[in-house]
Parts: C-alpha cells; sequence; structure tokens
C-alpha cells in the first residue's frame, strides 16, 4: 500500500477486507456489492486527530453487527448482549480506522472507538471523501472515510 | 506459561486467550495499563503480556515504560499488539523495552511465529 494525501477506494477496501478475512472468516468474505441499507442499525467510528483531522466510521444493520459479534467472541448470537455488540463493533473500526491511517501521511492519533445504534455524525469541518457499499453474508456493510476539505492552492 | 493480556476490548482479549490457551498458556487478562500493573504489584509474574497501544487511564506503552523501569519484572517478555503501525510509535515502543510488534489484524500465525521467535514456545520442525 502507498502512503498518500487521501486514501483510494481500493486501498480502503483492502484494509476491509484485511480485517474482515482475519477476523471474521476468509471463507465468508466481504464482497463490493451495494445493497441497500434499512434505517437504522449499528454505528462506529473512530476519529484521527493530531497532524491531520478524519473519522472513520464502519455501518452495519443490526444483522450484521450480530454476526460480526457473535464471529468474533465465537458465542452463539442469542447470547450476544448489546455491550457484546459495541465492544465488538469497536475493536472492529479501531483495526479498519487504525489502518487506514497507517495510508496517511503523517504523524496523528487515534481516539477510542464510538459505538452505538443509529448513526454516528463526523465533524462538521469533515466532508466524506471515501464510501464502501458492501456486502457481507447477504447483509450491508458501509464504511466511509471523511476528511477535512482539501484546501484549494489557487 | 502464563500470558497477561491488556486490551480494552473484551473481543480482543478472547480472540488473544484462545490463542495463547491453545498453545498451553494460562491466561490473566487486564483493561488497561494501570490494571495490569495492579496485576504485577499483586504479585503475579507473567511469562508474557500481550499489550493493546490505546486503552483508557494507561495506554500500554506507558505501560511498557513502568515495567521496564522496575527490575522486578525484568524477565517479562513485552509484546505489544495493537492497530498502531506508524513506524515512529514502533520505533519507540521497542525502544521503550517491547520485545515485539504485532499490528491488528493479524493472524494467530501471526502471534505463534513472534512467540516462536521470542522462544516461548517451540518452534514447528518442517516435516
Amino acid at each position: 500500500m502507498t502512503v498518500t494525501l487521501e486514501p483510494s477506494l481500493g486501498d480502503v477496501h483492502a484494509v476491509v477486507e484485511e480485517v474482515w478475512s482475519s477476523f471474521l472468516g476468509a471463507e465468508e468474505p466481504i464482497l463490493p456489492l451495494a445493497t441497500p441499507m434499512p434505517p437504522g442499525g449499528w454505528s462506529a467510528a473512530i476519529t484521527v486527530s493530531g497532524g491531520w483531522d478524519a473519522q472513520i466510521t464502519v455501518n452495519l444493520t443490526d444483522g450484521a453487527a450480530q454476526a460480526v459479534t457473535s464471529t468474533m467472541l465465537m458465542c452463539p448470537v442469542e447470547d450476544c448482549s448489546d455491550e457484546d455488540l459495541r465492544d465488538a463493533l469497536g475493536e472492529l473500526v479501531n483495526m479498519v480506522g487504525g489502518n487506514v491511517k497507517s495510508l496517511m501521511a503523517g504523524s496523528a492519533v487515534l481516539s477510542l472507538p464510538l459505538v452505538g445504534h443509529g448513526d454516528i455524525s463526523p465533524g462538521s469541518h469533515l466532508v466524506e471523501v471515501c464510501r464502501l457499499e458492501l456486502t457481507w453474508r447477504g447483509e450491508p456493510v458501509v464504511v466511509t472515510v471523511h476528511l477535512p476539505p482539501t484546501a484549494d492552492p489557487s | 506459561m502464563h500470558a497477561l493480556i491488556i486490551d480494552d476490548s473484551k473481543t480482543m482479549r478472547s480472540i488473544l486467550r484462545r490463542i495463547v490457551t491453545e498453545l498451553g498458556f494460562d491466561t490473566t487478562e487486564a483493561g488497561n495499563g494501570q490494571e495490569a500493573l495492579d496485576a504485577l504489584e499483586a504479585g503475579l509474574v507473567p511469562d508474557i503480556c500481550l499489550i493493546d497501544w490505546n486503552m483508557p487511564l494507561m495506554d500500554g506503552y506507558t505501560f511498557v515504560t513502568r515495567v521496564r523501569a522496575d527490575d522486578r519484572w525484568r524477565n517479562v517478555t513485552l509484546m505489544m499488539v495493537t492497530t498502531e503501525s506508524e513506524h515512529g510509535q514502533i520505533v519507540r515502543a521497542l525502544a521503550a523495552g517491547a520485545h515485539e510488534y504485532v499490528i491488528k489484524p493479524f493472524t494467530p500465525d501471526a502471534i505463534i511465529e513472534k512467540m516462536e521467535l521470542l522462544g516461548l514456545v517451540a518452534q514447528e520442525v518442517p516435516a
């Protein structure tokens, strides 16, 4: 992967694929296939601050969030509490965000993850620069990267 | 052999626990560096600590510096297991006394290979 000022879709996709294959099983890959995201669901976000600012967010349906948690904790879905979901999704976005951070030039610091039911709005100074619409186990998964608008050199 | 797993994520502690238990380790878990330090102060002497970087109360880097500053724990092996992959941070952690550095996401084989290199697990002899 190359160090860039703005992560490419391909690089972010590679990060997401690596996280999914490492922790959620290579036999059930996350596919580059857009599936309509119903309202609701879970969001997990992590922010980057310091040399530059960013927010990386993963949005999942309730079903996908439960499947992620159940797979990572190796326990039946019915045994996964909301606290388990928050913890597993937090670790998931931590890995995606940390590796997206490594694609960018300059030093910066990762926050602790924020996980909740519903959307997590990025800071008002950030704009969406990358959006991956994916499918895992037939459920939509959306990964977005928000950065400050690029300064106009003119 | 005993492993102290230090991560604020219960999920990640569970994943690491499964890996090192398969290798024959007993485990203790801590949710941050301060909890881990308290466990050491209480008399726990692990063979290895698996340490996340970003945690509330006390981060993994601070934990490494605190452990390395105390002669009681000079024989404890320290392995960072973290999403922090900036070159400068890796250098900082190793300079502070961490023996190995694993970047998340990892496969179980990556952890096992590092533990073999550290001499904590017998290396597999190719058939």
